[in-house]
């Protein structure tokens, strides 16, 4: 057998995912897998006899069996396990948020400037079309200087208080500002730039020890403002739903999962004047696996690429570093009852 | 070949649970009417009325309603085929989110209420003990197609993952349950349909019924326009089309020459809530068959 191989660490629900498109992409193959269940080991043993699997990431490093492994466990254990991985020369995917906080990432910050290796981190949002679509039409300066930035996420998961890791801040970091929308801030500062300064709330509407909801009003190195609203106990959202709005000099653009609406006063380029839409169709583009949904095998494609190439990606550690940074001060803002806080100014 | 007999025009579920691939807000608000369930009915008596013979039913939780609304309505349930479509997928995403795999799935068994373990007359407790993946499977079908009990079931569709992580044991497993438990055909659904008809081949196993999107835009079509029409051409085939206007995107008199030119497509899912639409739709289906 041929290509690149690949590792999964925590062969949960993207675990799996990442496993198939893993096994599946032209030019990579799935050769070992890290998982602390013995239920889910004796499966991958059962189903994929050429796989190898482990229990502890030093393991897989000891066999050196792998070209890139994709770190898929709990947040809480992220840096740990790439810090090990980075030192042994391997190149990374990380799971989405990168870390607890920016603080705990540090480790794993100083490994990459020690010994380089190609690293990502797994903000797939940024491969859904609308979203990629969006972005290149922001690159391009479009709406000229942007002025006003209006974001949200809302999902209905938590009518009642949740179980799991996932809402228990010390293995999660917290609630719904770091899981689902640390998706929304990565492409706030992807599409606008830094952010320098915010202004947070968070509130518990039914968990006990992580927030449900939060509002941020945020500050770009741009001179733009805006804020981001987001809730994951919110009626009528049966599944993730991201809506970003930007008004500049020159238009607005709105997007979200199922189109891109442009209004420009003046055309830019072959972008012409007025209201353009792109619906999803427009923008489809074919994947030679489609497992659960395009964005994550694009993903997977520019990773096996710059694994390949030992090139960099747009969304790597540094990258996720800045959106702690970010979640990390509408945090602290809120503890603060809500005072402006600098982004950036909590890490030495 | 699978020799099963599709309807040609089959009703689609989305509406009713609020998915909507061109629309969330859209989707929101017909989930919103669709919660009750003679909203439902209503729309399915008439979809029989303009010529459907089929539903097609993922096993959302809603959906239990409106199969027990289908058995006590005679008529629609002897005039109509359901087509159950394995799992709702976001039923388990959401709460494997919180608890991780392995415990959605002992929890959902454990679960079970006590008149399904008796009726099913499963040793649950025995599944959830020695964790056997197989075992878990065969329940976790058996639990799940419980709700279509009773109903016009000839054949059940299964999420595609089986094909895309190349499992051939799983799909054996899955088409011998269905076979022998519940006397049904075995279907899948895919994104993948070139992968899939070639992974079949790989493992010598005959194609299933396949539930997959077809449509002259290439809307969730992998992973290219020409390929999958290659596929489409295989001529052991059986196809449901789904997507066929891409959510709302074409109009139906292209979509359905696009769709209908192609043999192996048997039978076309069409999701629809109002009976003025679905007449118009269903229309251009059997006009264009021409």
């Amino acid at each position: 057998m041929t290509g690149l191989r690949g590792a999964v660490v925590g062969f949960g629900k993207l675990g799996l995912l990442h496993a198939g498109l893993a096994n599946g992409l032209p030019n990579s193959r799935l050769a070992a897998v890290v998982e602390s269940s013995a239920v889910i080991q004796r499966v991958v043993r059962q189903y994929f006899p050429d796989v190898n699997v482990f229990s502890r990431v030093e393991e897989l490093i000891e066999a050196r069996q792998s070209d890139y492994v994709i770190v898929a466990t709990p947040t809480g254990s992220h840096v740990s396990i790439a810090e090990k991985l980075v030192e042994a020369s391997i190149p990374v995917l990380i799971e989405k948020p990168l870390s607890l906080n920016a603080q705990e990432a540090q480790p794993l910050v100083a490994a990459l400037n020690r010994n380089w290796v190609p690293n990502m981190v797994g903000y797939m949002g940024r491969y859904i079309d609308t979203f990629h679509k969006a972005a290149q039409l922001l690159h391009r300066s479009v709406l000229g200087k942007i002025q006003m930035v209006r974001s949200s996420m809302y999902v209905e998961q938590l009518l009642k208080p949740g179980e799991g890791w996932r809402y228990d801040p010390a293995t999660s970091g917290g609630g719904v500002l770091i899981t689902q929308n640390s998706h929304v801030i990565d492409k706030l500062l992807w599409m606008f730039g830094d952010i320098t300064g915010v202004l947070g709330n968070t509130s518990q509407l039914v968990s006990r020890l992580v927030e449900d909801h939060v509002h941020a009003y945020l500050e770009f190195s741009s001179g733009a403002v805006g804020f981001i609203d987001a809730s994951w106990s919110a009626r009528h959202f049966r599944t993730p739903t991201i809506s970003i709005h930007a008004q500049g000099t020159n238009g607005t653009l709105d997007v979200d999962d199922d189109e891109v609406r442009l209004f420009l006063d003046n055309s830019i380029g072959e972008t012409s004047s007025g209201w353009t839409t792109w619906r999803k169709p427009d923008l489809y583009r074919p994947v030679p696996l489609d497992i659960g949904g395009t964005q994550y095998t694009l993903q997977m494609i520019d990773f096996l690429e710059a694994v390949t190439n030992r090139s960099d990606l747009d969304s790597n550690v540094a990258s996720g570093l800045k959106t702690q940074l970010v979640i990390d001060a509408v945090y602290e803002s809120a503890r603060q009852g809500g005072t402006r806080v600098d982004v950036g100014t909590l890490v030495s | 070949m699978t020799e099963v007999v599709l309807p040609r025009i089959v009703l689609g579920h989305n509406a009713f649970f609020g998915v909507d691939h061109l629309s969330s807000q859209r989707g929101a608000e017909r989930a919103a009417y669709f919660s009750d369930v003679a909203n439902v009915m209503t729309v399915i008596a008439s979809a029989v009325d303009s010529g459907a013979g089929g539903l097609m039913l993922s096993t959302h939780p809603r959906a239990v309603s409106i199969c027990e609304a289908l058995r006590v309505d005679t008529f629609l349930g002897s005039n109509l085929e359901v087509f159950p479509l394995l799992p709702y997928a976001q039923k388990y995403v959401t709460r494997a989110n919180e608890l991780g795999l392995v415990r959605v799935v002992t929890q959902t068994l454990a679960a079970a209420s006590t008149r399904d373990k008796v009726g099913l007359g499963l040793d649950f407790a025995r599944t959830i003990y020695r964790r056997d993946p197989l075992d878990m499977v065969r329940a976790l079908m058996r639990l799940e197609l419980r709700m279509f009990r009773k109903l016009n079931v000839s054949t059940v569709f299964l999420h595609d993952a089986i094909a895309a992580l190349n499992l051939p044991e799983v799909f054996s497993l899955y088409e011998s349950t269905l076979r022998r438990r519940f006397g049904t055909a075995a279907g899948i659904a895919t994104k993948n349909l070139s992968l899939l008809v070639r992974r079949f081949q790989e493992w010598g196993m005959e194609l299933p019924v396949v539930l997959t999107h077809v449509n002259k835009v290439g809307f969730h079509v992998n992973p290219s326009q020409e390929e999958y029409e290659k596929a489409l051409a295989h001529p052991e085939l059986a196809v449901m089309a789904m997507g066929t206007l891409a959510s709302g995107y074409l109009n139906p008199e292209e979509a359905y020459s696009y769709v209908n030119a192609f043999s192996s497509v048997k039978s076309i899912v069409v999701g629809a809530s109002s009976t003025a639409h679905m007449r118009a739709t269903f229309g251009s289906i059997t006009a264009s068959k021409t």
